[in-house]
């Protein structure tokens, strides 16, 4: 990363062989639609190259400073087309409905830390794990999922709060999520 | 008296995880209140680590080929020019040795005001290869944007600061103007990032090009200008 923020092409190539899939995984995630999706990947891939020299390895990996960049740029990108359609798009489980992208079987299941992380996720309750999809995946703020679950915006904030902090724990000391129920 | 911390109890604590996830509707207010609370600082470093591992849930997917490439042609354009013309090669030139008044040719340039920045010109000779840097003309309607063109003997790139987003199912294109009735085409098409900032590589040779102009365009790009230019680069003769 020192070398691709001093203008180094080729280092930078090593980051993009590295983190272009994780990067466009996400973008693709999030926007729901590949055109949008690859708008997003290369915005944020390029404000790797160009702003490598901020990167601070004291806080964290070079794949979660990228990923961090991504899920910016993506909620960006989710809030320019504002909430309405996002919504609507989210209501009809359309990002389900779309063809996936050729998919990397071998990197993704080797993945055991990933996969483990997902499990977790899975096993928050499902009013708690909504509000974080929502929130993080969706770029929706609390005030947004409030008024689509027509939920009060303290639950809201309550839920997310609970949910975090139920993964928090489960990270920390290996206790299922069950146990804190 | 008591040496307990002030902030531990504090009420704002409850927003971290909306911090932490980006969905406060106002997070400068939380992130002032941040700089001088430590009990949400600790809430939220605490509650980051875990919404960072949020993305390695997502299924994964290659991303394509040819946006990779796309980058990298990118990169290595911009590292090509950088390189070149040295560190001050993406701050804007200092010393503006002259002033460019010249007539515009397109009836749409009226859209273009007697900006503040006119077109200036650096030559660079202290290189075995010619090197020049041309300041841009800037549309009115674009407050505090910079665009300058970095040229390294038949290299171009178009580097742009402080320039809006285009609208939704818009995009930039680049145009070159070499005096016919109606400017050329280029498949160079762009958008900037939140920040404003962009960079893109004019596709051709600039021999005989009078002109490079950008507009707002439909996704996709158009055969001919569908708005006026935001941007126009006057080529000295």
């Amino acid at each position: 990363m020192e070398l691709a923020a001093r203008n180094d092409a080729n280092a930078f190539e090593v980051i993009l062989e590295r983190h272009s899939d994780a990067v466009f995984s996400l973008a693709y995630r999030m926007c729901g639609t590949r055109p949008l999706a690859e708008d997003v990947a290369q915005e944020s891939l390029l404000a790797l190259w160009r702003n490598g020299g901020r990167y601070d390895r004291a806080r964290g990996s070079v794949r979660t400073w990228a990923l961090g960049v991504t899920h910016n740029r993506a909620v960006d990108a989710l809030r320019r087309v504002g909430v309405h359609e996002r919504r609507r798009a989210r209501e009809e489980n359309i990002e389900e409905h779309l063809p996936a992208p050729e998919s990397t079987d071998g990197q993704a299941i080797a993945n055991v830390a990933s996969e483990e992380v997902r499990v977790v996720l899975d096993k928050l309750p499902s009013e708690q794990r909504r509000v974080i999809e929502l929130a993080y995946f969706g770029g929706f703020t609390q005030t947004e999922i409030a008024s689509m679950l027509d939920t009060p915006l303290g639950t809201v904030k309550g839920r997310m709060r609970l949910g975090l902090e139920k993964l928090k724990v489960v990270f920390a000391t290996g206790r299922s999520v069950h146990e804190l129920a | 008296m008591s040496s307990r911390d002030p902030n531990l109890d504090c009420v704002q604590r409850v927003d971290a995880a909306a911090y932490a996830l980006g969905a406060l509707d106002e997070p400068e207010a939380y992130r002032e209140h941040l700089a001088t609370c430590t009990t949400c600082q600790q809430e939220v470093a605490e509650l980051q680590a875990v919404v960072d591992t949020l993305p390695t849930t997502v299924p994964q997917a290659r991303a394509p080929k040819a946006l990779v490439d796309r980058v990298f042609a990118r990169a290595r354009a911009e590292a090509e020019l950088l390189n070149a013309a040295g560190p001050e090669a993406d701050r804007p030139p200092r010393r503006p040795n002259r002033w460019r008044s010249r007539p515009m040719t397109l009836a749409i340039a009226g859209a273009i005001a007697a900006c503040a920045a006119a077109a200036a010109i650096v030559i660079n000779s202290g290189s075995s290869s010619h090197e020049r840097v041309i300041s841009a003309q800037i549309a009115t309607s674009i407050q505090g944007a910079h665009a300058s063109l970095y040229q390294i003997d038949n290299r171009s790139n178009l580097v742009i600061s402080g320039m809006p987003q285009p609208a939704l199912g818009k995009i930039y294109e680049v145009w070159l103007n070499r005096g016919g009735p109606s400017p050329q085409p280029t498949d160079a098409l762009f958008s900037v990032t939140s920040r404003g900032s962009g960079s893109v590589a004019v596709p051709e040779d600039l021999h005989g090009v009078k002109e490079v102009m950008v507009t707002s365009e439909p996704l996709g790009g158009s055969s001919r200008p569908t708005s006026p230019p935001l941007i126009r680069i006057v080529l000295p003769a």
